[in-house]
């Protein structure tokens, strides 16, 4: 892994410095001294960067991509066979044969369809609150962001503490108190990922409203005026000026939730566990790589789903392009 | 500028200098120290701080007394084990990958036969003397050959509250080890705890702990109990085993306590403790808390007993702890590790060790002097006479889920097709492992 790791890393290196004599080579100045010069200084500014994207980013992509056409097997690290595409017709197989990959794509999709809007409505509504020059709004504001810094773990024992299947599990003894029965929330297929999306944007939906603020700290305060002057009402100020105003952050804030959703795996592995009415694409990835130990697999399924979810982040940019 | 210039330069030139260094040191770490005492390095799988991490720590240091002139230093290392993404397999993992695996680890007894096969683990058959091996409870062995020694040993039953049973006129003064009660006792006594007992649920059978192994562990002595198994005896066939009838009774069995409304997922953690359940399915770690904790519920070691598991077409119950092993690093005189190795299963670190963590020692020659009938006793007799262990496959991790999800879902869930589906996935897996 060394070896190959010098190598890809040896590569790089030329053609980050390929790129440089290039940039030398096509610089408009005349006395190569000076072009020399800034070249090197802008090229060496950039290596730290580089040199630790490369580690961080771009490696682990490249060993992932190749993995994928890999039989390789945690535990035998030094056993890699090259199979060509037989991780992703299993992929297609255990799709067809409505396998937990199945479940996992089925979960992942409804938790995204149902957390982006809510977690986005939620953050939305929380900034224009907090927006409001009211005495005290500091405070809802430390509360309404306090979930953010808590760990996903912590939150996650948390609800599971308020979903406890118990007669004296909060949410139980509260509804209780209007004569419902107790009901296993985080079991029951139909209630389990409902929970896990209130969970979850419960718990995101503060560092969203604190991006929607600067979004909204931006718009200029004539424009409200100049509504006003025109007898706009509360409504027509939101839809004429506000929402316009926070496109740009609007766009960024779904992109960002959506390709966060679409990594959830925290809260069903602490949740519930590996079981099929919860169970999602990371999760599932997370499980076949380490827990059966399948990278090769594992990999493939990464690299179908980071084609997958960069297909609709592109679209979802054009989508949103500014006419 | 020129400063700037060069300053930016040295700085690159070591970067790329310090990668390349970096990328080179593939683990071939020296065993030899500056003092040229040969390091045996070892990971555990507990917290330094915790009790088990201070008497390894301790037996560590003993060591390095005891080998200083032998010129033989122990390192050990401390990653404790939790549920998820960190923790000690998941490093375990890395430093196999990385090439960097310590002289010994600790591992969990049903890994053994994937790490056996993976090669992981180093086979110790030679190393370990023959007396030495006769004296444990139980080994590790894959293949017909021995891989781990055990660091201690653990068995399981129904701890019970003297109180409730008394309330409910309920005797089981009669069941032993040697005298089991049977599946149907069992479920008569649930039956007059339920109907007499005033307690919220009869027995908490754990069916709640599915997220990790507790489930899989605490209720897996069932199956076997009811006739059923799970794999072939090499570990690669789960078709015809894990789908028997046998094997379907026994879960039936877990079910009926369900649907019968003596068990429940929704049983509270501390339910037994605070005295609204009358049995409590653990293992011997529950003896402390008993001891120590909850006095209001159990002032003494009078108001609580300890109960075999019951039997069914044949006596069955759950064994298995952490274990010992050698790896197959690239260090290849394996003489200063076993040095380490027997001197960590030795009597006197059996001893020291169970001391610490109030569990049986894997040694038959440790004698603990427990009384006769006490919940100790109860478990090291239980463990010699029905103990047995999970299967043993390479495919361990998938059969653990595979359980689990058995256990999640025998409430609702249609037991033949649950025991189909779980059946074609395990086997799926053996399949891959196998080719």
């Amino acid at each position: 892994m060394a070896g190959s790791t010098i190598i890809i890393f040896a590569v790089f290196l030329a053609f980050f410095l390929g790129l440089a004599i290039w940039d030398l080579v096509r610089a408009k100045k005349k006395s190569l001294r000076y072009r020399v010069r800034s070249s090197a200084t802008a090229y060496l500014m950039l290596l730290p960067a580089v040199i630790l994207a490369f580690l961080f980013i771009l490696l682990p992509i490249l060993y992932s991509l190749g993995y994928a056409f890999t039989d390789y097997y945690l535990l035998t690290p030094n056993d890699i066979k090259f199979i060509g595409f037989d991780n992703f017709v299993t992929v297609f197989k255990e799709i067809g044969e409505k396998g937990t990959l199945y479940h996992a794509i089925i979960n992942t999709l409804i938790f995204v369809v149902g957390v982006v809007p809510l977690q986005i409505g939620m953050a939305l509504g929380l900034a224009l609150f907090t927006n409001r020059k009211v005495r005290g709004v500091k405070i809802f504001k430390v509360c309404f962001f306090a979930p953010v810094v808590i760990s996903l773990s912590v939150t996650s024992f948390l609800w599971l503490q308020i979903l406890s299947p118990a007669e004296t599990g909060l949410l139980n003894s509260f509804l209780g108190m209007f004569g419902a029965e107790p009901h296993d929330w985080l079991r029951d297929p139909k209630t389990a990922m409902l929970c896990i999306i209130i969970l979850s944007a419960w718990q995101g939906c503060g560092y969203q409203m604190l991006i929607f603020t600067s979004g909204l700290s931006n718009i200029r305060n004539d424009l409200y005026e100049a509504a006003a002057l025109d007898g706009a009402n509360a409504w027509q100020k939101f839809k004429t000026v506000t929402w316009p105003g926070l496109r740009p952050t609007f766009v960024y804030i779904i992109i960002t939730v959506f390709i966060g959703a679409c990594r959830i795996m925290t809260q069903p592995m602490l949740m519930t566990g590996y079981q099929d009415h919860t169970v999602t694409l990371s999760y599932y990835m997370y499980t076949q790589g380490y827990t059966y130990r399948w990278v090769g697999y594992s990999s493939a399924v990464a690299l179908i789903m980071t084609i997958v979810i960069g297909t609709i982040t592109l679209i979802q940019r054009r989508g949103f392009r500014e006419k | 500028m020129k400063k700037i210039f060069k300053a930016i330069s040295m700085v690159a030139v070591s970067a790329v200098m310090a990668c390349g260094f970096a990328a080179c040191d593939g683990g071939g770490d020296s065993d030899v120290d500056s003092a040229g005492n040969t390091i045996v390095k070892i990971m555990f799988h507990v917290d330094e701080r915790s009790t088990e991490g201070q008497a390894y720590k301790k037996r560590i240091d003993e060591f390095n007394t005891a080998y200083k002139d032998k010129k033989i230093k122990a390192s050990a290392s401390y990653k404790a084990r939790t549920t998820g993404a960190a923790g000690y397999e998941t490093e375990l993992i890395n430093k196999q990958v990385e090439g960097t695996l310590p002289d010994i680890i600790t591992f969990d007894a049903p890994n053994c036969a994937s790490y056996a096969n993976s090669k992981l683990l180093y086979d110790i058959s030679s190393l370990v003397p023959q007396d030495v091996q006769d004296d444990f409870i139980s080994l590790n062995k894959y293949n017909g050959k021995l891989y781990g020694l055990p660091i201690q040993e653990s068995s399981a039953g129904f701890y019970y509250n003297k109180k409730i049973f008394d309330r409910a006129g309920i005797d089981v003064s009669s069941y032993t080890v040697e005298n089991p009660w049977t599946f149907d006792q069992f479920k008569d006594v649930c039956s007059q705890l339920k109907s007499r007992g005033n307690v919220t649920a009869a027995v908490d059978m754990r069916f709640d702990a599915t997220r990790d192994e507790t489930a899989t562990y605490l209720l897996y002595p069932f199956i076997y109990a009811s006739g059923g198994t799970f794999t072939s005896e090499d570990g690669f066939t789960a078709t015809g085993y894990f789908n028997s009838s046998a094997t379907q009774s026994g879960f039936q069995f877990l079910k009926d306590l369900i649907t019968e409304g003596y068990s429940s997922y929704s049983i509270g953690a501390t339910d037994f403790f605070t005295g609204k359940v009358g049995m409590y399915l653990s293992s011997g770690w529950t003896i402390p808390d008993l001891d120590n904790k909850y006095k209001e519920t159990f002032a003494s070691r009078d108001d609580w007993g300890l109960l075999p598991y019951p039997q069914g077409t044949a006596q069955a119950s759950a064994t298995g702890s952490w274990c010992y092993g050698i790896t197959n690093n690239n260090h290849k005189d394996k003489s200063a590790a076993k040095e380490l190795l027997l001197w960590l299963t030795s009597t006197e670190s059996s001893d020291a060790i169970t001391t610490a963590t109030g569990m049986i020692a894997a040694r038959k020659s440790v004698n603990k002097n427990y009384t006769a009938g006490s919940p100790e006793d109860v478990l090291l007799q239980q463990l010699q006479l029905t103990g047995k262990a999970r299967p043993a496959t390479v495919a361990y991790p998938t059969f653990s889920t595979c359980f689990n999800q058995i256990i999640y879902s025998l409430k609702d869930g249609n037991l033949t097709d649950l025991l189909t589906t779980q059946t074609n996935t395990l086997q799926t897996e053996m399949n891959r492992i196998k080719n």
